[in-house]
């Protein structure tokens, strides 16, 4: 076989962190979240790894999950529509746990007659609240040059606030590293330790085989999470091995960061370091060019394909097909696609979800530190 | 199973009056509207007429028109009976032949056509921008019991005479055909779109091709035999927006018709008639904080921060701090840096224009006409293209091309 893929296949949880930002997935999930301009925060980790040659990936889901499989459709975009492996979305299968699953544990023992029948040699685990241009395939080759049970990806960064805040809260676990010459000797769960920690992308690679072992036994002896339950209480019989992340990362916490998040794509550099080298894939829309009619002004802002812009716009992030009413003014917003804003409404700090219509003359205001944030589908 | 309706697409014309941009593609793969090909038009009027066969034929220059289409899927034409097949001239056991007219590259793939045994075969044009219903004029050519459509515009009068002109009676019933006349008897112009029945087509192609004399070509001697054997033509008036892009200015004005579809008839916000293309995926345009944009599209990927007034920018286009951009169609991966202005133009893909260079329009006052880059140029710093220029080599820094 000719060796342009990578010998790893692809989980993707794409449930995960989903209680930290309830007001976006009431009719959704956070993979399936909208996010710099016309992606979804799947298209990220699904992107990188077909970039780096993983073309058999499975999106374990457990609710709300109909936008992300209208998003993902046959995985043709990601071009993982194929006869050999390609995109998996599994639902949650009833007969054998009853209950949905809570962690990575209970997710994985869900598919494991269908991890056994893989060839690939290792398995990819990630998480799908990180916009990240993920290199993969240096990940992977991190972890084969270690001969480790296991390579987990890190960040130094501070663990965001709404983490800390929910650190009590069992359903979002967060897991902090602590490393020596590279092995992870540690792994804290839920730590609130202030400063710059070495906070784990829950990016996570393991041995097929290893795994499959692993979360068979986990499983029967009522073990939920991967990390917690199965990894820390071993980490001195496993060789486990940490990988620092240092690129371009965008994690969605909560609406607060997911605001700034967007934001931060209005510089050039942070855009550039985000989508390159390798591109994000996304569903295609088939959206005209934008047009900018006369009398509009537009300062400082990305939008993407199928807007109409007739007002002023500054600072602002436009989702596919906004449009912006003659006389409107729209400051520092997060405009999720099909959102129209009619003549003369002024807006500054919103995030509109999709399909979201401000009627003409409204004024409504947020703060940077609290955005308003207005529902798929409303009128206001 | 058979198709009510296949579409045979007409793709091979070379486009010479296009010049610099057709160097390289036939003239159905030039860029069009900020992120379309001139094919995306027919190719979607097929689809969302309905008609899910279609048979393009190519000949000039068919490497990037080959790779843009693809296996169809971008306008849903990969289908598993039908679908979208690229039929360029090939050997046959006699020997091989170019496609000798229009009605020779038809006959060439008369068996692709049997496959599908359809009732009606409609004949398309790939070099016209126009959304238009095939179904509405299929229900026409059913109605009138024809054997042989053609979709016609009434142009103005004093025009007439650069097209082929049907003279039909109060019923449509096409009488005569006159090919570019001196006196034309009717300002009926035909479009270029056939509907015939398909034995019909059949016969009459078969026939064309024994004749040694013939150019082989459906307006000049498929329709004239029609005629006399006085068979059942009508002529199906359309009148929606319909440009033939097949010079430097037309394809210009068109582009910029786009800019204004609540005149100009071209409205490609029409959600109820899409036009689809093979899309960039490049992530969403950048308009900086000193950027000006009045008037224009701008497509993903664009950076702007330069002025950009009443142009089209296609995918991924740059436009660096102090640029003017101004009447210009600036196709994808060009970028036009710091402190050029580029004026009333058309520039082709993957340009560069150098800083401080100047393209087109500089004598103030005169109505001037369209400057053109041709793919991959290069312009350097401080050169200067002047209007009407046709420039397919790179331009020196500092230097002058008229």
């Amino acid at each position: 076989m000719v060796n342009s893929n990578a010998d790893a296949l692809g989980i993707i949880f794409p449930n995960s962190y989903d209680s930290l930002i309830p007001e976006l997935v009431g009719e959704r999930l956070m993979a399936s979240i909208p996010f710099a301009g016309r992606y979804r925060m799947v298209d990220f980790v699904l992107s990188s790894m077909v970039n780096c040659g993983i073309d058999n990936v499975s999106l374990i889901v457990r609710r709300n999950y109909h936008s992300l499989m209208d998003h993902l459709g046959s995985g043709r975009e990601w071009d993982l529509a194929r006869k050999n492996g390609g995109l998996n979305i599994v639902p949650p299968f009833a007969t054998k746990a009853v209950k949905v699953y809570n962690g990575r544990v209970e997710a994985l023992a869900s598919i494991l007659e269908f991890l056994k029948s893989q060839k690939e040699r290792y398995v990819v685990l990630a998480d799908s609240n990180i916009a990240v241009n993920f290199d993969f395939g240096a990940f992977i080759d991190a972890h084969m040059a270690s001969e480790a049970d296991a390579t987990i990806a890190y960040t130094e960064s501070e663990i965001p606030e709404s983490l800390l805040a929910a650190h009590e809260n069992a359903k979002n676990l967060y897991y902090t590293l602590e490393i020596e010459n590279g092995r992870v000797r540690k792994i804290k769960t839920n730590s609130t330790e202030p400063g710059i920690q070495n906070h784990s992308m829950n990016i996570c690679i393991i041995g097929r085989e290893r795994l499959i072992e692993m979360v068979g036994d986990a499983y029967v002896h009522g073990y939920v999470y991967l990390e917690r339950d199965v990894l820390a209480p071993r980490l001195d019989e496993l060789n486990v091995q940490a990988f620092q992340y240092d690129g371009y990362t965008a994690r969605v916490t909560d609406m607060r960061s997911y605001f700034r998040e967007n934001m931060k794509l209005l510089d050039e550099e942070n855009l550039d370091a985000l989508f390159s080298p390798n591109p994000i894939y996304t569903k295609i829309r088939d959206d005209n060019p934008t047009r900018y009619i006369n009398g509009s002004r537009a300062n400082n802002i990305m939008a993407a394909d199928g807007c109409v812009i007739e007002g002023e716009v500054e600072n602002s992030i436009l989702f596919r097909g906004v449009r912006i009413g003659k006389g409107a003014k729209v400051k520092n917003c997060v405009l999720m696609q099909d959102t129209v804003v009619e003549e003369g409404a002024k807006l500054e700090y919103i995030i509109s979800d999709k399909n979201v219509t401000i009627t003409a003359n409204k004024e409504i205001k947020g703060t940077d530190s609290f955005p308003v944030y207005v529902m798929k589908n409303q009128t206001v | 199973m058979a198709k009510e309706m296949i579409a045979m697409l007409l793709a091979g014309g070379q486009g010479s009056r296009l010049y610099a941009l057709t160097q390289k593609l036939a003239k159905p793969a030039v860029p069009f509207g900020g992120k379309y090909r001139i094919i995306d038009f027919p190719l979607s009027n097929c689809v969302n007429s309905g008609i899910d066969t279609v048979g393009i034929l190519t000949q000039y220059q068919p490497l990037v028109l080959n790779e843009y289409i693809g296996n169809g899927q971008p306008w849903d034409l990969d289908r598993l009976y039908g679908g979208v097949h690229v039929l360029p001239p090939y050997q046959q056991a006699s020997g091989s032949d170019w496609y000798k007219g229009t009605a020779n590259a038809i006959y060439q793939n008369l068996s692709f056509i049997e496959r599908y045994n359809p009732q009606y075969v409609i004949i398309l044009s790939g070099d016209q921008i126009c959304k238009q219903d095939y179904s509405d004029f299929l229900r026409f050519h059913k109605e009138r019991d024809a054997e042989f459509s053609v979709a016609v515009m009434e142009v103005p009068w004093e025009e007439a005479p650069r097209f082929g002109l049907m003279v039909a009676d109060e019923n449509d019933k096409i009488t005569e055909f006159q090919e570019k006349p001196k006196n034309p008897k009717s300002n009926l112009a035909s479009m270029g779109i056939y509907i015939f029945n398909w034995d019909i087509l059949k016969k009459y192609l078969i026939e064309d091709e024994a004749d040694p004399e013939s150019e082989n070509d459906f307006g000049n001697n498929i329709i004239p035999n029609l005629l006399r054997d006085e068979r059942r033509m009508y002529a199906y008036h359309f009148d929606g927006y319909w440009k033939d892009v097949g010079t430097i200015p037309s394809l210009w004005e068109a582009n910029m018709e786009v800019l204004d579809p609540e005149h100009s008839g071209i409205d490609l916000f029409d959600n109820t008639w899409k036009v689809y293309s093979r899309n960039s995926g490049m992530t969403g345009h950048r308009i900086s904080g000193d950027a000006v944009v009045e008037n224009s599209m701008i497509t993903d990927g664009c950076r702007v921060e330069g002025h950009v007034k009443h142009s089209i920018l296609f995918a991924g286009v740059r436009v660096e701090k102090g640029a003017v951009v101004e009447d210009a169609v600036v196709m994808g991966g060009t970028t036009i840096k710091a402190g050029a202005v580029v004026k009333h133009c058309i520039i082709a893909e993957n340009v560069v224009i150098g800083e401080n260079a100047t393209v087109g329009e500089m004598p103030n006052g005169e109505e001037n006409g369209v400057a053109t880059i041709g793919f991959g140029v290069y312009v350097g710093d401080g050169a200067k293209v002047g209007p009407n220029a046709m420039i397919d080599k790179n331009v020196k820094d500092g230097e002058e091309a008229w």
